[in-house]
């Protein structure tokens, strides 16, 4: 069974396409990115699968539910991380979080609350009001908000925005182990070097999917630019990305002992991503 | 129902950890009473205070429910905690009805405070069940005055836009209820719009349960109308508290 499947999938808002015709399928248990400009689509595509946007045309299914139709059935299941906190302020993280448990009337409640307080590092600051915390803090409330009743599906829109490399690393740790844990994650981001994070990876933009692929192979896309310095000469050669592509081309050298270095520097994923963006007419 | 408590609980629970909003709606009802004894204090003798004092004592509480309800609802809908609410499980009627838990419970403490203050400094004393049916006048013209905030926060994007709706629903109020005027005394066309504002009924109940003695059938006939109005006003917000768009 497929986590998520969406086909045809448009929403137009008056005259704005924001979703223009979207097909993908995600399998259970998987990091699945979607990785786009702002304006792309994301948060309408996540809106959409957890039943509070209507699409124009189209079917979506998580679950196999259909997330307006069968909406009860569903939000038992799904977890969801908005892109801004959405949270009480006033309130502290604990009452937040208890607040949302509520809602899915979790069994031991203030054992669970404890719980993901725990895994998501908020021991210290429980029981102060949001409106202390740092902008990082706040969306770790928010992911303990979401994770609150196990949800098998795990909608995280832009997780890690504007939030510091240290703790960015750290909810990536969070992310796949709860994915290891057989929960499925779909995760939206700006940033493009987080798709190397992901298990499979869909790039959108303006509304479009302009491809889906696991990141090693979106990597592969990429050209390594390949220096190689013999004696006072130094060649420079840009070619695939595939160790097969650069053994070759170390072959065409003949790889002679005086060769007294080789340096590879692969495009990053981000290059690859705005690559492919830049490549799509507008 | 259990949702809806739980709601009410964190509604209330934000408000009494927002201690300056609480604190004005409550401190600011408390200083709008006693503004209205100095006014009462200026007028020649045997003005009527009663007429003037009580209705408007319940109308503090009417205004206040109205804007705060609908500030925080507009308020939850910008910080995207109501769409969290709704894929979190709370039903729309979960939602309404916590609403009106939380500020049943906020209004129950105004109506006691602006109510109590009233009879205290115009020395007015009235029976047992005249009370009681008082604080329960007041109390369910504020669960109207949730309805409205909720149906005014589906029209507003943010918390500036519930602001033309004071002289819209509020402010009427005061000149075709029978706040001010006898509505007997208006223009017809005016007295049928003032028949369209809840503010109308609770008035009718209030003036006449302070006359010296009262008719339960014209109170009990305006509570029903106060009901109808409550009934009404849920339908139509349940269904323009819209979950998808
Ligand atoms: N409620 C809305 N009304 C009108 N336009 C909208 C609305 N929500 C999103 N859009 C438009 O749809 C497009 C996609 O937006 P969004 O899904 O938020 O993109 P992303 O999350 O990738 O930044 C944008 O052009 C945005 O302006
Ligand atoms: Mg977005």
């Amino acid at each position: 069974m497929n986590a998520i499947s969406i086909t045809g999938l448009v929403k137009s808002y008056g005259k704005v396409a924001a979703l223009r015709g979207i097909d993908l399928t995600v399998p259970q248990g998987t990091i699945y990115g979607v990785v786009g400009p702002n304006g792309a689509g994301k948060t309408t595509l996540i809106k959409t699968l957890v039943g509070v946007v209507r699409p124009t045309s189209g079917t979506a299914r998580v679950l196999e539910l259909d997330p307006l139709n069968d909406k009860w059935a569903l939000r038992k299941q799904i977890g969801y991380m908005p892109q801004d906190a959405a949270l009480y302020e006033t309130l502290s993280a604990r009452d937040n979080i208890t607040f949302l448990g509520r809602a899915q009337s979790v069994e031991d409640l203030d054992q669970k609350v404890s719980e993901v307080i725990a895994f998501t590092e908020l021991v210290s600051r429980a029981r102060d009001p949001i409106h202390t915390f740092s902008g990082g803090m706040k969306k770790r409330v928010s992911l303990a908000c979401a994770l609150i009743h196990q949800p098998k599906v795990l909608f995280l829109d832009e997780p890690t925005a504007a939030v510091d490399p240290q703790l960015r690393a750290r909810s990536w740790e969070l992310f796949r182990k709860l994915a290891q844990g057989g929960t499925t994650l779909f995760i939206s981001t700006h940033l493009m070097d987080e798709a190397a994070l992901c298990d499979k990876v869909t790039i959108l933009n303006q509304g479009k999917i302009l491809l889906v692929d696991s990141p090693r192979d979106i990597l592969k896309r990429g050209k390594t630019r390949l220096s190689v310095t013999s004696r006072d000469q130094c060649s420079q050669a840009e070619i695939e990305s595939t160790p097969e592509a650069i053994a070759q081309k170390l072959h065409e050298f003949g790889l002679p002992n005086d060769i007294s270095s080789v340096e590879v520097e692969p495009s990053t994923l981000e290059e690859i991503v705005l690559e492919i963006i830049r490549e799509e007419p507008q | 129902m259990k949702h809806s408590l739980v709601i009410g609980q964190r509604v209330l629970r934000e408000l009494s950890k927002d201690k300056r909003l609480f604190g004005l709606s409550i401190v600011g009802p408390f200083i709008l009473i006693y503004f209205l004894k100095i006014f009462i204090d200026s007028m020649p003798p045997y003005f009527p205070a009663a007429r003037y004092a009580v209705p408007f004592a319940a109308f503090i509480v009417h205004f206040f429910s109205f804007i705060l309800c609908g500030i925080v609802l507009v308020q939850e809908r910008t910080a995207g905690t109501l769409e969290r609410m709704f894929i979190a499980g709370f039903s729309r009627t979960a939602i309404i009805g916590g609403y009106v838990f939380g500020y049943f419970g906020l209004a129950t403490l105004q109506a006691t405070v602006v109510l109590g203050e009233t009879l205290w400094l115009l020395d007015l004393d009235y029976g047992g069940t005249t009370l009681l049916l008082l604080f329960v006048t007041i109390v369910m013209l504020s669960i109207v005055s949730v309805m409205l905030g909720i149906l005014a926060s589906t029209f507003a994007r943010h918390a500036g836009h519930i602001l033309p709706f004071i002289p819209l629903v509020m402010i009427p109020s005061i000149f075709l209820s029978g706040l001010l005027i006898d509505p007997e005394q208006l223009p017809t066309w005016a007295e049928w719009i003032g028949m369209l504002l809840p503010f109308r009924y609770a008035n009718n109940i209030i003036q006449e349960l302070i006359g010296s003695t009262f008719e339960a059938s014209v109170v009990y006939r305006n509570l029903l109308m106060l009901a109808g109005y409550i009934c009404a006003l849920l339908i139509i917000a349940s269904r323009t508290l819209k979950e998808a768009d």
